[in-house]
């Protein structure tokens, strides 16, 4: 049984179209992505940023599961999500490597902005929420951010690490 | 080496495994064309005989097992017709407690060899036109000028007729080869009036009995139906009529013109010869279409290939769809019928398999087992059939490579295809909510894929839904043919 992320209809196991609201089923793998990237030339940048960074990163997530560390230092402000084919929405942090379709992750799911040293997250009418240490924030409000909490995208977590 | 006999298995164009019943219809459509009576050139009576003594052998049970013990092997005795390609959505199927899905694409498409010795097959057409009082004025002049233009391109050999029809039907044209003298055809089309109602087994039944005279099996036989009215009460009938005609191997298409016609019906009646319906929303897109399904009957290399299959326990077609030559939906029960192969033009259907919980000891799972019956005029046998026989193992985990592109793309079509088919259905039931929810998203989809238009007319169509509880009288239609549209593989789209 397959469970589309879109709407939660079930479908039989493979199918590649969700009947009721006509999503695409396939999960995105990892070279899947990489196709992407290299036809748009545009992504490569955002989800795994250059070893060598100029300027300090100022907010870092460190995704519990898979380890990785993703630094951000070039913007104030980063939405995060998941890119999915047929649609046009681009998230400034694409989750998609790190399993968001299983993890319930929208596809614009919540953004974190710097205001002057003041860290903030705002869930942007997610599917499946966002979690800070467990509690779940109402949407379209800012919540602060602490050096350490667990932040979670629906089932995603990862840890915020300040500098 | 043992001196040539002659197979009679070749000749009637069968298998070794052919029943009595296709042993006897391939027997009876050779013989009406080579029958003495009927047959044209010098050596076939000779013919005739071979295949009649073929058949007494044959047909008789006992004879039959006599002579096949004095055959060696079973050599491939059918030179091969057509090519297959066959696409699967996976290339195994796992070991699950629960039922699956498996999409196929499969393309059939002539041989090389085949496509070099096809030459110009005599057509044998015939136009069932609606001539009620709501086809007056520029509806009727374009279909006139659109039938003249036909006639313009009729080559000698070709078989014309022309049937008018209200509430009666009227012979305009008798089936008959015109030799060149058009002139008096076109007067005749252009003396056509309008009036009365709409009664489409009388138009159809007339021009089934035109053709019928010259139907044989090396003609292409082909009636086309352009109507813009609902015929009420006689639709069981055009439906046997259809059902006859695909036995007779004649094709049935309809144009359906401007919003009043019955799309379900008309749909109907075409599915049983592996015809098409089409939209036409303005006269001036009549003479196009029209032109458009002559050139394609010009083309035509096999005018039906029907898939007549046993079905495996535990297996279902769920869905099956025509994405070319012309896009149409198809029935799903055994013997299905296909559609045309043009000859540039590859026959493509996409089928979605049921598969029920596979046991613990299968290892291989039978999805059809069967063979394609070939209709051909251009073919020297009169009957061909190829076997097919498609199967997908079993196993405990199964690889993650995603389906073919092509595969998944044509489906992403489909799925907004079906979206509208199920709006209608829960139009029809009353439940409004849910068929705008249905189409929000397919407009959503299709803004995305860039089809702004088609997303437009859905978005007018919700907005028509909510306030009229009913599709509008054009918007069915529209999404429905529009979205079917969308299914043409790329470079045939206009």
């Amino acid at each position: 049984m397959i469970v589309c992320p879109n709407c939660k209809h079930q479908e039989a196991d493979g199918a590649i179209f969700c009947s009721e609201c006509g999503m695409q089923l396939i999960q995105y793998t990892p070279g899947d992505t990489h196709r992407f990237d290299s036809a748009t030339g545009q992504l490569d940048e955002v989800p795994v940023p250059e070893p060598h960074v100029q300027a300090p990163a100022w907010i870092s997530l460190h995704l519990l599961e898979s380890g990785q560390i993703l630094p951000i230092s070039d913007r104030m402000e980063f939405t995060m999500g998941r890119v999915s084919e047929n649609q046009p929405i681009m998230p400034d942090i694409d989750l998609s490597p790190f399993k968001a379709f299983d993890n319930g992750v929208s596809r614009l799911h919540a953004v974190i902005r710097n205001n002057a040293g003041n860290i903030v997250i705002m869930d942007l009418g997610s599917s499946n929420g966002t979690y800070i240490n467990g509690t779940r924030i109402v949407p379209n409000i800012e919540q602060p951010l602490r050096h350490g909490d667990i932040v979670a995208l629906g089932k995603l977590k990862m840890q915020v690490v300040l500098s | 080496m043992p001196p040539k006999r002659p197979d009679f298995y070749a000749m009637l164009g069968l298998l070794r495994s052919a029943t009595q019943e296709e042993i006897k219809r391939a027997y009876y459509k050779i013989a009406k064309r080579l029958h003495p009576d009927t047959n044209q050139a010098p050596g076939e009576t000779e013919l005739f005989l071979e295949v009649q003594q073929a058949y007494q052998v044959l047909s008789d049970p006992a004879r039959r097992s006599a002579y096949d013990a004095t055959l060696g092997p079973e050599e491939m005795t059918l030179p091969e017709v057509v090519e297959k390609r066959i696409l699967l959505s996976r290339k195994e199927i796992a070991r699950l407690p629960e039922s699956q899905l498996l999409y196929v694409l499969v393309d059939v498409l002539p041989t090389e060899q085949q496509k070099q010795a096809l030459s110009g097959v005599p057509l044998n057409l015939c136009l069932v036109l609606d001539c009620s009082t709501s086809m007056k004025g520029e509806r009727l002049d374009t279909v006139k000028a659109s039938a003249v233009q036909i006639i313009r391109q009729l080559k000698p050999q070709d078989i014309f007729s022309v049937i008018a029809f209200n509430d009666r039907a009227e012979v305009i044209i008798p089936a008959t080869r015109h030799q060149g003298n058009t002139h008096r055809l076109e007067t005749r089309i252009q003396m056509l009036q309008t009036g009365g109602g709409t009664e489409i087994f009388k138009g159809l039944q007339a021009g089934f009995d035109e053709i019928r005279r010259y139907a044989n099996p090396n003609t292409v036989s082909h009636i086309i139906l352009l109507t813009d009215g609902r015929t009420y009460g006689d639709e069981p009938q055009c439906y046997e009529l259809a059902k006859q005609s695909a036995e007779a191997g004649i094709g049935i298409s309809g144009l359906g013109i401007g919003s009043g016609w019955n799309d379900i019906f008309l749909d109907q009646l075409v599915s049983y010869t592996g015809g098409t319906a089409m939209y036409v929303s303005q006269p001036k897109d009549i003479e196009r279409l029209l032109n458009e399904k002559f050139a394609n009957l010009t083309q035509i290399f096999a005018e039906n290939v029907v898939l007549d299959f046993q079905s495996t326990p535990g297996v279902s077609v769920s869905y099956a769809f025509r994405l070319q030559p012309e896009t149409a939906p198809l029935n799903k029960q055994s013997p299905i019928p296909l559609g045309p192969i043009l000859r540039d033009w590859p026959l493509s259907v996409l089928m979605e398999f049921l598969i029920q919980p596979v046991s613990a000891g299968q290892d291989e799972v039978e999805l059809i087992n069967g063979k394609l019956e070939i209709a051909s005029a251009a073919l020297q046998t009169a009957f061909t059939s190829v076997p097919v026989r498609l199967t997908v193992p079993v196993k405990d985990t199964i690889s993650p490579e995603p389906p073919p592109a092509s595969l998944v793309q044509a489906l992403s079509k489909l799925t907004l295809y079906r979206l509208q088919e199920k709006a209608r259905a829960e139009v029809e039931s009353g439940n409004y909510e849910k068929a705008t929810q249905h189409l929000q998203k397919m407009a959503t989809h299709l803004l995305a894929q860039g089809e702004r238009s088609m997303a437009k007319t859905i978005m007018l169509e919700i907005e028509n839904i909510e306030r009229e509880k009913k599709f509008s009288e054009s918007g069915d239609k529209q999404i429905k043919y529009g979205t079917r549209a969308l299914l043409l593989p790329g470079e045939r789209k206009r």
